[in-house]
């Protein structure tokens, strides 16, 4: 059934119609506005073909037959209220601009003919969107972003997944302002929905996510609060399960105390389900580059650092000028050996050392040594690891590496090693999964457009400009797009804006949207979103569901944090884990045997927590008197590229 | 016009629109003049102040427009493309739309004393023709090209009437409440006996006053009106009317926002009068800017324009 007349197509010479813009004039009541998908019908057949023109309205205007605004105060004799008693209400127009989303037939690409224009129906969306390519049919591959509504016309908007996630095109960068463009739920919603729709013989795929600010991401494993009938629909219709995620694995670093994990998830119910993150020497020191700095690193310190890197640490390492062999594998064991070589070089009067110069030595000894003081809580003196398990990643997982509390310098220092480390078991195919979503919040701190050139920018670059052949996806979220770096932004193939700050509309980056769409954008509700895609023409407007997770705000009112524990408390609670009938009087009375040594007691504990031993309690009474060499994660396997299937590329 | 075009082509005569419209090249040639009037309230033309509040009484708008411009000629006879519709703008919830269906209607005007008979026979199979000279014996086979053009002229004036006619007879018939007209209403068997029928004259060439009351008719003041008056004349309709002031005229010309309003003279007219002078009252707003007569243009009539020109392009 054809729908009903909407408007009509209009051109004039000094508004014409291009092959990308047209316009139309509609009655005043119609339900049209800005990001109303229409379409065109002209009667004019093109080789034989009627024409059919999908566009997006971008513009309106409405006017009177007033010439100027004088007139109508001479017609109200100035009394503003007099012109509602007026019989007669002045003929009036609305116009609307609407930018081309598609042409069928696609050539000749002509201007747009002159013809009647309809809302467009569900079927319309999907031919406008050029969603037909890749929704249904053999072998689908629609990721549901979000539901366009207009005019009564309900239809899911579907992303590509070869152009999300690779390898055609991949990246998503999602901007608008804080509290109002709900940026984070958009990334929830929207791996949520990744997970369940992207194609089995896509591969398998997992989200690490990095919670950077308050209790954002601690609590998406718990379901939503908030969660109403419309959103269930919208789940409903979408094909996305309306739970929180099934399989959530947390990380985070201890407190600088170390009695208790920094993360804002330490209610008592919720405890079992974080690991600590926590890394010795060698792990830091493959990224040391992360928290020198420009005078830190000289061409001498590097010299001596990749010296340190290749002929010291992890093996046995012997010199006339030590006195025992050593054999380092912590910050503790570097620290030793760094003692015992400057005091031998002192003792000597010795100035130079296989070809390092003292002070230099000096200089990293002193700025290796205070990797641990900086980044306290992630970074061990011991080398004990606990860690993502790289190898081991599961399909359709959520890894949240919480580091809002850490500070800047070991946050830069999990980011980078973390995404470097899933680059490096991505190109061996080791990871255990096929591709990674890597949620970014904040890009435009750690990717910044201007600044110093830091290791984060450069990997996050890397990451946008390479990762799609990798199946590494950054999904980064940014207050002011202006603000993150422009080839992160550029390498982004999906763009989502939620409500805009004026002033960042005003940059040169949205020069391309008309001033009402970026006056739409401005004012957008919560729950809104504008999605630019490869295959959209022009930006859609659409409307998504909140997360069925719990939200930080409310995850921290039902599970509020717990209370600061004693060394006892922090002891029990850890080994009550591995064994819930273990008592604070047990555990004090193993205490008692370690007398003050507070450091001690929280490794023994560390590492009876990453051991999982049958006897936690002996095993960590043991550990109070033992040192235990730092567990090493392995790596291996053969690099592999991702390709386009050739079955779907054409020109392949 | 395109079919009038490619008629004279194909008859062999080199068409295109030449010069202005005759409308604009043609004006009123006749002498201003008092017409004198039999009162119909009181024994004399008086000035009345339209009691009570203007009010919104009127429910539809009648106009039609014309448009005539020479595009050919055959030898030097003028050939005149004309080209009229009328329409009834109906008011509903504020908003004016089309009643009915407008009336259209155009024609190729000459004079066929003037031109060969299989000419004008040629012609006529393919448009609509239209003889200026038809029944008109005294028509010169040859003469001033201005005095044909004023013949066509003349001609579409007529087909504008016609039209104009036609559509207060239907509405007589068929319509539902007051229609206002632009201009008289005499011309109209129909109208000139329908109450619901109202005339409004803008222009005034002629003054329906004795001399001695002009001074009374020019000063008027907003909101009031004259006496209503009886007009007679042999080959129109008789109708009630009076002259009423829609706006302010202090330090402007003394035309200015006069209106003469004609209605059927029936009932009690000294109440149908003020009804009336409220409706008009009522509808100074919105006012009719930028038209030139928007002094005594109601929207109505404006927008009924605007829609003919619309539809007449």
């Amino acid at each position: 059934m054809t729908p009903p007349v909407l408007g009509r197509v209009v051109a004039t010479e000094r508004r014409p119609n291009t092959p990308h813009e047209f316009h139309f004039w509609t009655a005043l009541d119609a339900p049209v506005g800005i990001g109303t998908i229409v379409c065109v019908e002209s009667t004019r057949p093109v080789d034989g073909v009627l024409p059919r023109v999908y566009g997006v309205v971008t513009e309106g205007f409405g006017y009177t037959d007033l010439q100027t605004p004088l007139h109508d105060v001479l017609g109200a004799d100035g009394e503003p209220g007099a012109s509602a008693f007026a019989p007669t209400e002045r003929t009036e127009i609305r116009l609307y601009t609407a930018a081309v989303l598609r042409q069928v037939p696609e050539e000749p690409l002509q201007p747009v003919p002159m013809g009647t224009v309809h809302l467009a129906t569900e079927a319309d969306v999907q031919a406008a969107l050029r969603m037909d390519a890749y929704v249904g049919g053999a072998a689908p591959r629609g990721i549901p972003v979000g539901v366009y509504r207009a005019g009564g016309t309900e239809a899911a908007v579907h992303l590509d997944a070869d152009f999300l996630l690779g390898p055609e095109a991949a990246h998503l960068a999602i901007s608008g302002v804080s509290g109002l463009a709900t940026k984070t739920s958009a990334v929830q919603w929207l791996i949520a929905s990744t997970f369940a729709h992207l194609p089995e013989r896509k591969g398998r795929v997992a989200a690490v996510c990095f919670n950077v600010k308050g209790p954002d991401l601690c609590f998406i494993d718990q379901p939503a609060v908030r969660l109403d009938d419309a959103d269930r629909a919208l789940y409903e219709s979408l094909g996305v399960p309306a739970a929180p995620f099934p399989r959530v694995r947390y990380f985070a670093p201890w407190h600088a105390r170390g009695t208790h994990l920094a993360t804002l998830r330490t209610h008592e119910a919720l405890q079992d389900a974080v690991t600590p993150l926590t890394w010795g020497l060698r792990e830091t020191l493959q990224y040391a580059e992360v928290l020198l700095n420009k005078e830190d690193i000289d061409a001498k310190a590097d010299a001596l650092i990749d010296f340190i890197k290749e002929r010291v640490v992890e093996q046995r390492f012997e010199d006339d000028l030590l006195a025992r062999p050593h054999t380092v594998r912590s910050f503790a064991d570097l620290e030793a050996w760094f003692k015992e070589l400057l005091q031998a070089m002192e003792a000597s009067n010795r100035e130079q050392w296989r070809t390092h110069h003292i002070a230099t030595m000096r200089k990293v000894r002193n700025r290796l040594g205070n990797f641990s003081t900086r980044c306290k809580g992630l970074v061990t003196d011991d080398g004990t690891v606990s860690d993502l398990p790289f190898g081991a990643f599961e399909d359709r997982t959520v890894y949240v590496v919480d580091v809002a509390q850490s500070e800047d310098d070991a946050q830069a220092l999990v980011f980078a090693r973390v995404v470097s480390q899933l680059r490096e078991a991505l190109e061996k195919r080791a990871l255990g999964v096929d591709q990674v979503i890597v949620f970014v919040d904040e890009l435009n701190k750690y990717a910044p457009s201007d600044g110093a050139d830091t290791f984060v920018r450069k990997m996050l670059l890397d990451i946008a400009e390479r990762g799609r052949y990798l199946g590494l996806v950054l999904f980064g979220a940014q207050q002011f797009r202006s603000q993150v770096h422009r080839r992160v932004v550029g390498n982004s193939a999906t763009q989502l804006f939620g409500r805009m700050d004026a002033d960042e509309l005003a940059t040169p980056g949205y020069q391309t949207l008309a001033p009402a769409t970026k006056a739409r954008l401005a004012t957008l509700e919560k729950g809104q979103l504008m999605v630019r895609h490869p295959h959209f023409g022009q930006p859609i407007f659409v409307r998504f569901p909140r997360p069925a997770v719990l939200t930080g705000r409310d995850g921290v009112e039902r599970f509020p944090t717990a209370a600061v524990p004693t060394l006892e408390m922090a002891v029990t609670q850890a080994l009550r884990r591995l064994d819930p009938t273990i008592t604070v009087g047990k555990v004090q009375d193993v205490l008692a045997l370690a007398g003050d040594d507070e450091e001690g007691i929280l490794r023994a504990r560390n590492r009876t927590l990453l051991a999982r031993p049958e006897q936690p309690l002996a095993y960590f009474k043991k550990q109070l008197t033992t040192r235990v060499a730092a567990e090493v994660v392995g790596r291996a396997g053969p690099a592999t590229l991702r390709t386009p299937d050739p079955a779907d590329d054409l020109y392949g | 016009m395109r079919a009038v075009l490619r008629a004279l082509r194909a008859s062999g005569l080199g068409a295109a629109p030449t010069g202005a419209p005759l409308e604009l090249q043609s004006r009123g040639d006749d002498p201003p003049r008092l017409e004198t009037v039999t009162p119909l309230e009181g024994d004399r033309l008086a000035v009345r102040q339209v009691p009570g509040a203007p009010t919104a009484g009127l429910r539809a708008f009648l106009d039609g427009i014309q448009r005539s411009q020479v595009v050919a000629h055959a030898g030097t006879v003028p050939l005149v493309h004309g080209a009229v519709a009328a329409a009834v703008r109906c008011r509903d919830a504020r908003r004016l739309r089309t009643w009915g269906a407008p009336r259209r209607r155009e024609a190729l005007l000459l004079p066929g004393t003037a031109l060969s008979p299989a000419l004008v026979t040629a012609l006529a199979a393919q448009v609509p023709v239209l003889d200026t000279t038809a029944g008109d014996p005294a028509a010169p086979a040859a003469t001033h090209p201005q005095e044909l053009t004023a013949r066509a002229l003349t001609a579409v004036q007529r087909m504008r009437e016609a039209e104009e006619l036609a559509l207060v007879a239907a509405w007589v018939s068929d319509g539902d409440g007051p229609l206002l007209v632009d201009g008289g209403i005499s011309g109209s068997p129909e109208g000139a006996r329908d109450p619901r029928v109202i005339g409004v004259v803008k222009s005034h060439r002629t003054l329906y006053a004795p001399a001695g009351a002009v001074p009374l008719v020019l000063g008027l003041r907003e909101g009031e009106r004259t006496t209503a008056v009886a007009l007679h004349s042999p080959r129109r309709n008789p109708v009630a009317s009076w002259y009423l002031r829609l706006r302010d005229a202090q330090g402007r010309a003394p035309l200015f926002g006069l209106v003469r309003v004609e209605v059927a003279p029936l009932g009690d007219l000294t109440a149908r009068a003020d009804e009336v002078s409220r409706w008009l009252l009522a509808e100074r707003t919105p006012v009719a800017l930028p038209d030139a007569r928007w002094d005594v243009m109601v929207y109505g009539i404006r927008e009924c324009e605007q829609y003919l020109t619309a539809i007449l392009r």
